[in-house]
């Protein structure tokens, strides 16, 4: 967020020793293998289709309630969907628009931030007004007119957040870079005569990436919220198309009248996933760079 | 010095630049203001009267020039959708939104810092977890939801809060929850590494070494400086819950100027954007502008740095 | 969305709502008597506790779904929507305006006529009617009222009329440069030129001092107002149609649907706009509370604008005429709007001048895969995009069901609002367009923008369509033209060039603390009117 620019030494080179793995987040990462595993395999494993119901079928309860039967086990929507099978598509949508997302800050960021980090001089401020002018944008604002301009598709929504979000790496790396820069091994591929292009891709980019990856699954919890909030600003995801934040902004209305699983389920599981991730990521940042705390 | 900081303010000046005109070309990308102000179906000449109301006839740069001349007077122009001066709009609202900030930051840090401090100590892997886990809960759910459950069990089942509205203390609890939730885990996190840095330094070990008993070395020694960046950290993120309130104000109808944004968005209401977010950016560049000469003032390598 | 004009009575509803006897027989009274008259008036329209009322009292609470403006204090400014009358009832009062069981209730002005040759309008003023600062209304204060008007269709109206003029006091003239037989129309109902403001202190204070305080011959009188949250006004006992009841009423702003429930369930506040679906519901179920639907002259409809396209198949009338057959219209009402959005079948509001009725909407699914097997779809086809406005993605959803159903494969395209109706005029649009428009005016005024060549949202147009639409335009005589506009609307039915959806009724709630919310006495006005009439539950 500022432009205090920690000092940091280069990252020692990681060896994952038992040792290293001794607190690992175990259940955060089962929690997120089974999503990933239900994402993929949403077509098989979902029992109807997620986008089409019946209204004569709608507001549903899951099984266990009255009212509720095996046939829609998690209940059905305010269109008659079934939840289940919304879930599970779900939990692709927002695995995919997460990911990419994510993908998309962070390929940019780390680009900008290695070059911005790298050359110096007037390159590195043109990178570094146009992130204070990125920042000053409320994210929720830059993203609500891009989806105004441009329309809401899933790939908008991925390139509404990785527009939004990549500064977060710009900034970063870049105060990485300008460490590494002084650094024995960086000069000695200049005078050994290597490209600047080269050093960048062969030298630097090697020793971000940690960073980059720590980041990463922070940053995947901050996406998935936001992909969310957009939702209930009415310019996220499109409906019919089953994601997570959209489901949960769908079935806000539910939670007053007690049509509690439309809301609660989509929300645990974004809680859930957002959370392992963090956990995850946490975990990650003490073992892969423990010095990296402008997160 | 002088130099940098002439420098500092220059790239801080050319950065609302581009924010302005970054703001003024977007939000005129997003669609006609008449097309929201009249019921569509009506007629082309009341629209082009909406036009010529709102200036919006002219050419853009004659337009721009207008927005930047009046801004550098202090005058942000009139709303469209309000038609008063946008000024007296974010004056009005920026009290609201300074409490909800200051309470929620307080919130955030009341979570964000014992959470942070357990960790780093590790007194207990118990409450150390439990800490850290209820931090990161509130990252982990969409605001809008947290206030809508909060809105279930305080307003509807219990009765003890009012669900929506200004004006009172009980009014402020929920938003202001349900805003800093979100930022606790931020402030935990940073509170947590910039303790463990701190109990790693010389003076701590020297303390120790003293014989002073933990509790003393930490809850002194180590917190006090461990404090100064959660604290740099909280000014800025001060002024980004200002602008990230939205959600929460759109929730339980606080007149804030997340909300004011908003709804500027989406009545396309440019004055009230462009006024709102360079506002906004003037902030949050100043705030960053004061930290760097701070920082340079501090250490003076900084300045030859860059 | 909607507008104050449900101009047309045909509706037996709307005839035996009708409680407008007391206004026009309200002639030459003192003031003395005049009060006299607004307790029968009271008693007339509520009962005997009401008329009894000495001086108003206690206060009534609305949740509001939208951010109120300043602008919307002045009748001036009026936008073609609906949204500025919450307040103009309350605050000001008109010459001639819609009201209960009438489309044009005289009101400050007591009677007016015509000439024969149809030019000009004169209006008498009702005698000792006065301003919240004790100023009388004068003839002066409606000749400045229209000429600063400068709202919607303002330029029609000043381009129609020629002068007005004023011979005394309580006589205003309205001269036509031509006959128009709108005139009434828009002078009443279309827009907010015959509401009157007082010239006096509007030129003292100027346009931004009334807006601040303004003053108006209304029922309420201004007390207060912090944008984005609430507005107060309180009683003005010197009304002329009756004393209000309530001594306050409080306008709060809370844009979220849930948390409006909320607040009306927790008692802060007393009647709640905007409570759809499972949320209306659920009101529905918890004792104490009241639903109140109005069915505003919003319409809703499916556009297909490839019909005028050969290689398209929506060129096909009968892929459109399945289209129609696919949509369940009925049931979508009663999922989210409880049934209470009337099905119209038609893109004109039932309550609009000029308005045909169509045979009533079907839904056949059979017949509509039957149909397009005979169009060469048998396994049914990729109609690619559905658009939508995205705060009615609800309504598209399960229009979208109901497609899929016939083997009508389309993607939903939800839109925010403002993007939506640019892309929707440029006709950037294609394939399938979810459309609405709550706009004022007549049937004509609808088909102008919507059907006949160079409307804004006609993405192709017919020639006999055009023809006739050319024809009525200059037809003088009411009934010819109505034939006209009845044929065009016949023409539009039976080639389906749309599948009208419904008519949307706006959905409010109430606490049993409310008597009368006065929601839904002004046939097609969507918030509480008149304000004179609401009243609170005494035990």
């Amino acid at each position: 967020m500022s432009t205090i620019t920690p000092t940091i030494a280069a990252p020692a080179p990681v060896s994952l020793t038992w040792r290293r793995l001794k607190d690992f987040p175990l259940i955060p990462t089962l929690i997120l293998l089974l999503i990933a595993f239900v994402a993929i395999f949403a077509d098989v494993l979902a029992p109807y289709d997620p986008q089409i119901g019946s209204l004569a079928r709608r507001f549903r309860p899951p099984f266990w309630q009255e009212g509720g039967s095996m046939e829609y086990l998690l209940g059905t929507d305010h269109v008659g969907r079934d939840v289940l099978s919304r879930l599970m598509y779900g939990a692709r949508v927002s695995m995919i628009v997460g990911l990419a997302a994510v993908l998309v800050a962070g390929a940019l960021g780390t680009f900008l931030g290695i070059v911005a980090g790298f050359l110096g001089g007037w390159v590195d401020q043109v990178i570094m007004r146009l992130t204070d002018t990125w920042l000053a944008l409320p994210a929720l604002t830059f993203a609500i007119f891009l989806a105004a301009i441009v329309g809401p598709s899933e790939l908008n929504i991925i390139i509404i957040l990785g527009g939004v979000y990549w500064t977060r790496y710009a900034r970063v790396i870049r105060g990485e870079v300008l460490s590494l820069k002084e650094r024995e091994f960086v000069n000695l591929a200049v005078v050994a005569g290597c490209s600047r292009a080269k050093i960048m891709w062969r030298h630097i980019l090697p020793n971000v990436i940690n960073s980059a990856i720590v980041l990463a699954t922070l940053m995947l919890g901050v996406v998935i919220v936001t992909e969310a909030a957009l939702s209930f600003l009415g310019v996220g995801v499109p409906p019919p198309k089953p994601a997570w934040g959209l489901m949960l902004a769908d079935g806000k209305k539910g939670l007053m009248v007690g049509y509690w699983w439309l809301t609660v389920l989509p929300g645990v599981c974004i809680m859930l996933m957002v959370l392992s991730a963090n956990l995850l990521g946490d975990w990650l940042r003490v073992k892969l760079d423990p010095q990296l705390r402008q997160l | 010095m002088k130099q940098y900081i002439a420098r500092r303010v220059g790239y801080s000046l050319l950065s609302l630049f581009l924010l302005s005109l970054t703001i003024f070309l977007f939000i005129r990308l997003t669609g006609d203001p008449a097309a929201l102000l009249v019921e569509p179906g009506a007629s082309a000449q009341d629209i082009e009267n909406i036009h010529r109301r709102l200036g919006l006839d002219r050419p853009l740069w004659e337009q721009y020039w207008l927005f930047v001349a009046s801004f550098v007077q202090g005058d942000l122009g009139l709303s469209f959708y309000y038609r008063t001066p946008v000024l007296d709009l974010y004056l009005q609202r920026l009290p609201n939104s300074l409490l909800l900030a200051a309470v929620a930051m307080a919130f955030s840090l009341l979570i964000g810092i014992p959470s942070g401090i357990l960790a780093a100590v590790r007194v207990g892997r118990m409450w150390d977890s439990a800490g850290k886990m209820f931090a990161l809960l509130g990252l982990s759910l969409p605001s809008f939801w947290v206030g809508l459950v909060l809105i279930l069990v305080f307003t509807v089942w219990l009765g003890w809060l009012p669900s929506s509205g200004a004006g009172t203390a009980a009014h402020v609890v929920m938003p202001a929850f349900a805003l800093g939730w979100y930022f606790a885990a931020a402030h935990m996190r940073l509170t947590r590494s910039s303790m463990l840095e701190v109990l790693g330094s010389e003076y701590v070990k020297l303390a120790r070494l003293k014989g002073l008993p933990e509790a003393l070395v930490i809850g002194k020694h180590a917190f006090k400086n461990a404090l100064i960046p959660v604290i740099t950290l909280a000014g800025i993120n001060l002024v980004v819950m200002i602008n990230v309130a939205v959600v929460v104000e759109t929730v339980f109808a606080w007149p804030g100027i997340g909300r004011l944004l908003y709804e500027g968005i989406s009545f396309r209401d440019f004055p009230v954007v462009q006024g709102v977010v360079v506002i906004g950016g003037a902030m949050i560049v100043l705030v960053n502008l004061a930290v760097d000469i701070v920082y340079a003032l501090i250490d003076p390598r900084i300045r030859l740095a860059r | 969305m909607g507008s104050s004009g449900g101009r047309s009575s045909r509706l037996p509803g709307a005839l035996s709502r009708s409680r407008a006897a007391q206004q026009t027989t309200v002639l030459h009274l003192n003031r003395r008597q005049l009060l006299a008259l607004g307790g029968f008036a009271a008693l007339a329209g509520g009962g005997l506790d009401e008329a009894l009322a000495a001086t108003p009292d206690g206060q009534l609470t609305w949740a509001v779904h939208v951010s109120l403006a300043p602008t919307w204090f002045d009748p001036a400014e009026t936008p073609g929507m609906i949204t500025p009358f919450m307040l103009l009832y309350a605050l000001h009062d008109a010459m001639v305006k819609p009201m209960p069981g009438k489309t044009a209730a005289p009101c400050l002005a007591e009677t007016w006529k015509v000439a024969p040759d149809g030019l000009s309008y004169e209006f008498t003023l009702r005698d000792g009617v006065k301003f919240h600062n004790g100023e009388p209304v004068t003839a002066e204060d409606v000749k400045f009222s229209f000429e600063r008007y400068r709202g919607t269709s303002s330029s029609v109206m000043k381009a129609r009329v020629a002068s007005v003029e004023t011979p005394d006091a309580r006589t205003v003239r309205f001269v036509l440069k031509k006959p128009w037989p709108d005139f009434l129309t828009f002078y009443s109902s279309a827009t907010g030129a015959g509401w009157i403001v007082p010239k006096k202190y509007v030129e003292q204070v100027g346009d931004e001092g009334f807006k601040k305080a303004p003053i108006g011959a209304g029922p309420y009188k201004f007390v207060s107002f912090t944008p984005g949250v609430e507005l107060t006004f309180e009683a003005f006992e010197g009304y002329w149609r009756k004393k209000p009841a309530v001594k306050r009423l409080v306008l709060r702003v809370i844009p979220e649907e849930a948390t409006r429930l909320a607040a009306l369930k927790r008692g802060e506040v007393d009647i709640a706009y905007s409570i759809r679906g499972e949320l209306a519901e659920e009101l529905q179920r918890t004792p104490g509370f009241t639903l109140k639907p109005v069915v505003i002259q919003g319409t809703f409809w499916v556009y297909f604008p490839e019909q005028w396209d050969p290689k398209s198949p929506w060129h096909d009338l009968r892929v459109r005429k399945a289209a129609a057959l696919a949509m369940d219209c009925k049931s979508i009402s009663e999922a989210l709007t409880l049934g209470h959005s009337k099905i119209v079948n038609s893109i004109i509001p039932y309550n609009f001048d000029f308005f045909w009725q169509p045979p009533p909407a079907v839904y056949d699914p059979k017949q509509a895969r039957a149909l397009l097997a005979e169009a060469g779809f048998k396994s049914g086809f990729d109609a690619g995009d559905y658009y939508c406005d995205a705060s009615y993605a609800n309504v598209a959803e399960a229009v979208l069901n109901n497609l899929q159903e016939a083997g009508i494969r389309v993607k939903l395209r939800p839109l925010e609002r403002a993007a939506f109706f640019s892309a929707y005029a440029e006709k950037k649009l294609k394939n399938l367009i979810q459309g609405a428009s709550g706009a004022f005016g007549n049937a004509a005024t609808r088909l102008d923008a919507f059907v006949i060549k160079g409307g804004a949202y006609a993405y192709g147009n017919y020639e006999d369509i055009d023809t006739l639409f050319a024809q009525q335009a200059v037809e003088l005589d009411q009934k010819k033209r109505t034939e006209l506009l009845h044929k065009i609307q016949q023409l539009m039915h039976e080639r389906q060039v749309y599948a009208p959806i419904w008519q949307l009724a706006f959905i409010n709630g109430q606490s049993n603390r409310v008597k009368e919310s006065a929601l839904g006495l002004i046939e097609g006005h969507a918030y509480s009117a008149p304000y004179e009439d609401v009243a609170i539950n005494k035990s």
